[in-house]
């Protein structure tokens, strides 16, 4: 790295030429590539990871369980399509839901034919837990840390092509609209990359680096902080729609050590949610904006910390939630208890409410799909953590992995390689090698840092317009920094480049939320200033495009018909389970109906 | 090519480390039937390390060569050896090279037999039907409770009786907690007495999985054990006697069920409270009308959903 | 480690590490590229304080030469 001459960098460049290019090898990006491998195996399918894929993405030390499996004899596609349609505030395309649901079995099917293992009792039928109250949809995977592994063997077996560490920067757009291909730069040699493609699937995850840690630490995420929103960015300078980016992703998590508690876990184990007292109050039943907001609540009201409580369980079952918590998903875990002290059979575990990010895994902000994982943009795919798909996790990343996969080798037939621009070639190699060739300036880690705080400053929910309005003036200052970033090598100019992705985020997450003037989706979007839920104006997705004159626009999409709608009886039980309105008892002390 | 003929040489390198080092590039850089025979090769090799690493890197492998290869590995010296290679065996799907593992099932070494009826598990195969009968004498607790995971997996009715009778009789509790778990295919009468009697089990891990059984297998015969079942001293039987008679949907249970409304472990009330809904028998209504207000949400939640489930069915 | 006196979270066993034989699994492995060879001693280090305490590095490390500690701000 230290022989690299920086100017001879700027000039060097190499071209791939390839039908379908996946970027993101996390868990969506495999299965697409895999997928548009297999449906037609003439294809050059190229698979693009930042990182490296046999450790990439957010599950690269596997998954300990699925908590939206819809399977046969369990639950119904209607019967989920129904509950996510209530736990988004009813702003879905339910066709998009379906999608999922209808493949959700027939993928975990495939998925434990390939070696991944699901929980199953001794009649090797998957062991289906009930968590919800309404569907059964908890399928454990006690082993589930294997899952990248058996991946890359996939891949593998499929003869998918895979390069690592390339950061791709943008999108590549022909004179037509369609597709082109894409731009990046190795992270380690530098050179820069031209990628040819017919289709281009984005799988880049979620937008991990957003809000800025409690604990200040730049890479202390939830999500993979290796994703720093980079597919939200390309896909808003391709010009494809985004929607419900104002829907933030804000977790319950172990305080400090910012990762999950997995009450999906320890739930069916006897574990739950308690206050300082050690009662339960979480009225909601699922891991929402709800749920959030009644966590809100609970520490403004006085009542907190929150904790995870599994200290009343027996000792069988602690050893084995411990064993599953440290040896899946995040197993640090237990080496962070470890080093404050903190056992399970004795003490709650610290939780608090997570700085914002996006992802539609969890909550609803992504690129605008339908349900083939089509953006607005032709030749343009998304799925996983980054497709507009509500609550769509783990198992909805590989669903429409595959549906993405599918649509774009279908595509491929009918399109020949689009015309590159090399405008914007060039352009795009000026903006993304400029920090090299400065000779002094900022440091990316500082402009980043001060980003993501005024993310927490400014946008952190609850919400309200003169916040978000100082927030936008001050997101403008820093992109007058960019301008001024330095970096030494390309490692430095990769965290550069990251520092644009956050802000592209952070001005779409501040101008949706001012838009949509009501409150929805609990904490996620809890306007102090439009308190109520207005459905009269706001059953509407919120979406964010690049226009045509380069600025952003942000604009109301109709909801497309239901085409499954619970009926009065069904509603009024959903209804009673949902959280009761508590009054004032916000941090501001304004009032929250919700 | 180019890359093949380096490795090629670095694999025959005199330092084992070396060795290694290659053999995961290998894994990397090449496809796996490329990589195959170089890692069967490997599992050979003088040195341990790079026999784990050839063993591991074959996981799921699933040529008649890899196995046999593996099945070999299962003899090595070295205790890692064999683990890794009864694990890189387990993940094997293809019944096809099932038959490699069947000799294997009466080999001296109980360690071995335990990973051969790990492996057979996943590939249901029928001919491992009797081989996995005659295991369940085994002497090794851990023979038997593979062996038993092959029956159940299979689902073969003329297998019930064995797995019923080890169910009451073996002195292993993992074993007979199997074993019952095993007989949640078939719903006949010899099940239904041994789950049933697997209720009053010793070990309350028998005792929870046989109140599952009975759930899964809808067996209403059972409703006054599971009933019984409800008063258990360990909670987590209970737990799974409450969520059982909720499948069963049989109104004997309504009684006890409001009882367990009452328990001080939340949990339970909650469970309790889903199951009389799941029931609805509008008997538990003045019951779960004060379970309305119990102090934590996730049982009141519980409670609403039962009253309105209970006075759907009603109107119905 | 030689890249700073800082206490970074990754720590390499200089004597278990085979990187100087050309072992780069840790370093494939890292999703923020934070480890590299450190050219004064042929070993693998953590050379930027950007780590997600995920652990691959130390799980797949052929030699259990890696260990690593949550990072000081969070502890």
């Amino acid at each position: 790295m230290q022989t690299i001459n920086n100017e001879d960098l700027v000039l060097t460049s190499e071209e791939i030429e390839t039908d379908v290019l996946v970027i993101g090898g996390g868990t969506a990006g495999p299965m697409a590539a895999i997928k548009a491998k297999q449906q037609d195996p003439s294809l050059r399918v190229l698979l693009l990871e930042k990182a490296n894929v046999k450790r990439s993405g957010a599950i690269s030390m596997g998954m300990d369980g699925l908590n939206n499996a819809v399977i046969p004899g369990y639950a119904t596609p209607e019967q989920y399509v129904k509950e996510i349609t209530v736990a988004n505030d009813g702003i879905v395309n339910q066709k998009t839901l379906f999608a999922y649901a209808e493949n959700s079995y027939a993928m975990i099917e495939e998925l434990d034919s390939w070696g991944v293992k699901f929980e199953k009792d001794e009649n090797g039928d998957y062991a289906v837990k009930k968590v919800h109250h309404m569907g059964t949809y908890v399928l454990p995977m006690p082993e589930g840390h294997d899952i990248k592994k058996v991946l890359y063997r996939k891949l593998k077996q499929t003869r998918v092509n895979v390069t690592n560490r390339l950061v791709a920067t943008r999108v590549l757009i022909a004179d037509d609209g369609r597709v082109a291909g894409a731009l990046a730069f190795d992270c380690r040699s530098g050179v820069y990359t031209v990628i040819r493609a017919k289709a281009v699937i984005l799988c880049t995850g979620a937008a991990s680096r957003l809000g800025l840690p409690a604990s200040g630490y730049l890479f202390g995420t939830y999500e993979n902080p290796t994703n720093a929103g980079d597919g939200y960015s390309m896909a808003y300078h391709a010009g494809a729609e985004l929607s419900g980016i104002e829907c933030f992703q804000i977790n319950p998590l172990i305080k400090d050590y910012n990762g999950p508690a997995c009450a999906y876990v320890t739930g069916p184990m006897g574990g739950y949610t308690a206050n300082a007292q050690g009662e339960r109050f979480i009225e909601s039943d699922y891991w929402s904006g709800q749920m959030m907001q009644e966590f809100h609540q609970e520490l403004a009201g006085g009542k907190g910390p929150v904790f995870l409580k599994v200290d009343h369980l027996a000792e069988e079952t602690i050893s084995n939630i411990e064993t599953i918590l440290h040896s899946n998903e995040r197993p640090s875990r237990g080496r962070f208890h470890q080093g404050r002290g903190t056992d399970y059979r004795a003490d709650m575990i610290e939780m608090h409410i997570s700085e914002i990010g996006l992802c539609s895994g969890h909550s609803a902000s992504g690129v605008w799909v339908n349900e083939h994982a089509e953006t607005t943009v032709p030749g343009l795919y998304a799925a996983g953590d980054l497709a507009c798909v509500p609550h769509n996790y783990m198992l909805g990343a590989f669903v429409y992995g595959r549906l993405a996969g599918e649509s774009a080798a279908s595509y491929c037939a009918n399109n020949e390689l689009a015309v590159v621009d090399t405008k914007q070639v060039e352009a795009e190699r000026q903006r993304i090698f400029a920090p090299l060739a400065r000779k002094h300036g900022l440091s990316p880690t500082q402009v980043e840092y001060k980003l993501r705080r005024l993310v927490n400053d400014y946008l952190q929910p609850p919400k309200v317009a003169r916040r978000m309005e100082i927030g936008l003036v001050r997101f403008e200052e820093i992109r007058a920094d960019l301008q001024q970033m330095v970096a030494s090598n390309p490692h430095e100019l990769m965290r550069a480049a990251e520092v644009g992705f956050i802000l592209d985020c952070a001005e779409m997450a501040a101008k949706a939320s001012l838009f949509r003037t009501e409150s929805r989706w609990g904490l996620y979007h809890a306007r102090q200033d439009y308190s109520e839920r207005n459905d009269a104006e706001w059953a509407v997705h919120v979406q964010v495009q690049k226009d045509q004159s380069g600025d952003m626009s942000v604009f109301k999409r109709a909801l497309e018909p239901y085409i499954v709608e619970p009926d009065d009886v069904e509603k009024a039980v959903y209804q009673q389970i949902r959280i009761q309105p508590k009054g004032a008892v916000v941090s501001s002390g304004v009032s929250h109906e919700l | 090519m180019e890359l093949e003929s380096i490795l090629r040489s670095r694999l025959a390198d005199p330092d084992p480390v070396v060795r290694r080092i290659a053999l995961i590039e290998l894994v990397d850089e090449t496809d796996p039937d490329t990589a195959e025979p170089f890692l069967i090769s490997a599992l050979q090799d003088a040195n341990k390390a790079v026999r784990i690493e050839a063993a591991q890197a074959l996981e799921a492998q699933d040529t008649p060569e890899a196995i046999s290869g593996l099945l070999k590995a299962l003899e090595d010296t070295e205790p890692t050896v064999r683990e890794v290679a009864a694990q890189s065996l387990s993940a094997n799907k293809n019944p096809e090279v099932g038959a490699l593992l069947l000799e294997w099932t009466v080999h001296t070494d109980s360690d071995v037999r335990v990973a051969i009826f790990r492996a057979l598990r996943e590939l249901r195969l029928t001919a491992a039907t009797v081989p996995a009968l005659k295991a369940l004498v085994d002497q090794d607790a851990r023979v038997r409770r593979e062996a038993v995971g092959v029956l159940g997996w299979l689902k073969d009715v003329t297998t019930l009786s064995q797995l019923v009778n080890l169910a009451k009789t073996d002195p292993d509790t993992e074993v007979r907690r199997a074993a019952v778990g095993a007989l949640g295919f078939a719903a006949d009468d010899t099940v239904r007495i041994a789950v049933d009697s697997a209720l009053f089990d010793v070990d309350w891990q028998v005792r929870e999985e046989a109140a599952t059984v009975a759930g899964k297998l809808g067996l209403d015969s059972l409703v006054a054990s599971l009933i019984r079942a409800l008063e258990d001293s360990y909670w987590q039987v209970r737990l799974k006697a409450a969520r059982s008679l909720g499948r069963l949907k049989n109104n004997h249970a309504v009684p006890a069920l409001c009882e367990v409304l009452q328990h001080p472990i939340s949990n339970l009330r909650k469970e309790a409270a889903l199951a009389l809904g799941e029931i609805a028998d509008p008997a538990a209504l003045s019951y779960l009308e004060i379970t309305i207000k119990d102090p934590d949400p996730d049982v009141r939640k519980a409670a609403n959903l039962a009253v309105s489930r209970i006075n759907l069915v009603r109107n119905k | 480690m030689s890249f700073s006196p800082i206490d970074f979270p990754v720590k390499v066993d200089l004597n278990a590490c085979i990187a100087d034989k050309g072992c780069t699994v840790c370093i494939d492995a890292c999703p923020l590229d934070v480890l590299v060879i450190d050219p004064t001693t042929g070993k693998a280090g953590m050379k930027y304080d950007e780590c997600w305490y995920c652990l691959p590095c130390e799980k797949d490390c052929p030699t259990q030469a890696i260990r690593v500690d949550i990072p000081y701000l969070l502890r």
